[in-house]
């Protein structure tokens, strides 16, 4: 068993890398980037595909056939109302009761909006559905959202395909540290795997992107060099951090050098 | 002509059907044509693609070999069109344009960096400033700070292409079956009706060839015809979107086709009300003046697609299949017809073969169930 697993909702993964399966040049450079990943969730989204026909068949079938669990995303809508219903179709269709939330907010950056998120959240944990929601990095709403029964949030690095990295590392770090019992995900906006060895170190407890692996020029290789960050920057937080410290100290002793040059 | 001719029945009328059937008689084969749809065409994925031949732009989306059959059928094209005696200009050749909505910058920054590491050179391409663009296209919204030339882009006047095609088919006596759908075995086409037994037969009905070819999926496709005598374009022009590149390809009588979505859905049903204010505000972004221009034609279409994207031929004994062009139809048929021809005479083949005649990828790679870790 792996020491480390990562826990949502009771269940286990060894991975604590989630990846997005839009943008790809092709079904078969996204298996190869998702068997690269070693990931465990896939996110799909279902909203342009006439989902009540069922007409994606064919390529949700694809990514099932990956063996990792599917999280339907409600990427696309706009109300409470739109999301709910997608999720209800998503329900239905991969038979799962997990569901990404997003509520859009914004056209342009695809901001979450945080009012309409908390609602549509609050009305599909009580119809059972257990609901990660895709948030900005703002306490107030992270706690809304864990009060209306979310066991699991997903913070914004940045806005969605941006590749900003963590934007307000503050405000990241008030909400881990604020809810310190809730297994955060940052979802959006990370671009290098630099920054997602960062946000593990920070002590988020798993990392979700597309548009960084889909869009590099090789996406299975972007794929393994970002689980390669996850990895590190987990092992970097269970390590310790040392102090950041304000003059340098050697790490050698000094003795033996002459005066003038200590100090 | 070849030294050996056959009798060849070839199921789908679409592109690859009548620039097979047309070849296949100047080589003195006998021809007879299938398809499930009507003369026109108008249900083949090649009718409602708007006829770019744009090996750059599609490289940036696609992998090198798709780029080097485009830059074949460049100088392909051309011949053919001359061999085909058109009184109307079916072939236009003075590069494309590749702008952004000054929001997307990045999307153009993007898509340069990929030409170039795809390409490899600088050849082909070129920034312009935006006298130059406004030089170029004096019609196309004077916002735009800069742009890409792809200098040696292409587009077809596709539809009346089809019309061409089907006419010096007949004239050269191949025997066409309209709105007669037809499955595919080896050295027979039949239906329900009757059997037709040849030499050899070519699957080349695209989406058609699903339910005997599972491993073909539609990937849905809208465009939007518009109509207006405001502005005119000499040439197409991409506009990049973070979704998927839009083109506006000018068409005869004043009309302009944009396109196209990309959507992982077998779906037919009509343009959807999202996708069609997508193209809308595109056009519009790209001048003011398509804002009175007149919606005519709203279409939807499956582009036959594998798993990996990519066309492939399947020769076996009295049966070709050829299906998978998904959005590259104009741009990679020059070549896959050429290879398909190749096949069928014994000749040596083209330097796409080995690309084109790869084993389809695999379906499945995992169990049935989804869920690895149970509650």
């Amino acid at each position: 068993m792996h020491p480390d697993p990562l826990t949502l909702y009771g269940e286990t993964f060894d991975s604590r890398f989630l990846l997005g399966t839009a943008l790809y040049t092709s079904p078969t450079i996204m298996r190869d980037a998702l068997r690269a990943s070693r990931c465990d969730i896939v996110t799909l989204g279902l909203r342009r595909q006439n989902p009540g026909d069922r007409s994606g068949d064919a390529f949700w079938q694809y990514i099932k056939d990956s063996g990792c669990k599917l999280l339907p995303n409600t990427a696309g809508c706009k109300s409470v109302k739109e999301a709910v219903t997608l999720a209800e179709m998503s329900r239905e269709m991969f038979d799962t009761p997990w569901v990404k939330l997003e509520v859009v907010g914004d056209d342009y950056n695809l901001q979450p909006d945080p009012f309409g998120l908390v609602e549509a959240a609050d009305e599909l944990t009580k119809k059972g559905f257990k609901v990660l929601p895709y948030c900005t990095d703002d306490l107030i709403v992270g706690q809304r959202l864990v009060d209306v029964g979310c066991e699991v949030l997903m913070p914004w690095g940045s806005p969605i395909g941006t590749g900003q990295g963590l934007l307000n590392r503050y405000n990241l770090r008030t909400l881990r540290e604020r809810l310190p019992n809730i297994p955060m995900i940052i979802d959006a906006g990370l671009g290098a795997p630099s920054q997602a060895a960062e946000a593990m170190e920070m002590g988020f407890d798993g990392i979700l992107l597309n548009t960084a692996v889909a869009k590099a020029h090789q996406p299975p290789l972007m794929a393994e060099a970002f689980a390669d960050a996850i990895d590190a920057g987990r092992k970097a937080y269970h390590a310790g951090l040392m102090e950041r410290r304000q003059t340098a100290s050697p790490s050698t002793p000094t003795i033996g050098q002459p005066f003038w040059h200590q100090s | 002509m070849g030294n050996h001719t056959e009798s060849i029945g070839i199921a789908g009328a679409g592109l690859l059907g009548r620039l097979l059937a047309w070849q296949l008689l100047l080589r003195g084969h006998r021809v007879s044509l299938f398809d499930a749809g009507t003369r026109e065409g108008i249900d083949s994925a090649a009718w409602t693609a708007a006829g770019m031949v744009a090996p750059l732009s599609e490289a940036v989306v696609s992998e090198r070999p798709i780029y080097d059959m485009g830059l074949f059928a460049l100088t392909q094209w051309p011949l053919w069109i001359n061999q085909l005696e058109s009184e109307r200009t079916l072939w236009h050749q003075q590069g494309s344009l590749v702008v952004s909505h000054p929001q997307d910058e990045a999307e153009l920054a993007q898509f340069h960096r990929e030409l170039q590491y795809i390409i490899g050179s600088a050849d082909g391409y070129q920034w312009l400033d935006r006298p130059a663009l406004q030089n170029l296209e004096p019609d196309l919204s004077d916002r735009f700070q800069r742009g890409l030339l792809l200098e040696t882009e292409g587009f077809l006047n596709n539809r009346e292409l089809l019309n061409q095609l089907l006419a010096t088919i007949e004239r050269l006596g191949g025997e066409c079956h309209f709105e007669c759908p037809v499955d595919v075995e080896p050295n027979t086409l039949y239906n329900a009706e009757r059997r037709y037994r040849f030499d050899r037969v070519i699957d080349c009905r695209g989406v058609g060839a699903k339910p005997q070819q599972p491993a073909v999926r539609g990937v849905r496709g809208e465009v939007l015809h518009v109509r207006t005598r405001e502005l005119a374009l000499h040439r197409p022009v991409r506009l990049m979107h973070p979704r998927y590149q839009l083109y506006i390809v000018p068409k005869p009588d004043h009309r302009f086709v944009i396109g196209a979505t990309q959507i992982e859905s077998e779906d037919r049903s009509p343009m959807s009300l999202q996708s069609s204010l997508e193209l809308s505000s595109a056009l519009y972004t790209l001048s003011p003046a398509f804002a009175e221009a007149r919606i005519v034609e709203q279409s939807v279409n499956l582009r036959p697609t594998y798993l990996d994207n990519n066309p492939h031929i399947q020769t076996s004994d009295g049966l070709i299949r050829v299906n998978g062009l998904f959005r590259h139809g104009y741009l990679l048929a020059p070549a896959v017809v050429k290879q398909v021809l190749a096949d069928v005479e014994g000749a040596e083949g083209t330097p796409f073969a080995p690309f084109l005649q790869r084993p389809l990828p695999e379906m499945s790679s995992a169990p049935e169930h989804p869920f690895r870790h149970s509650p």
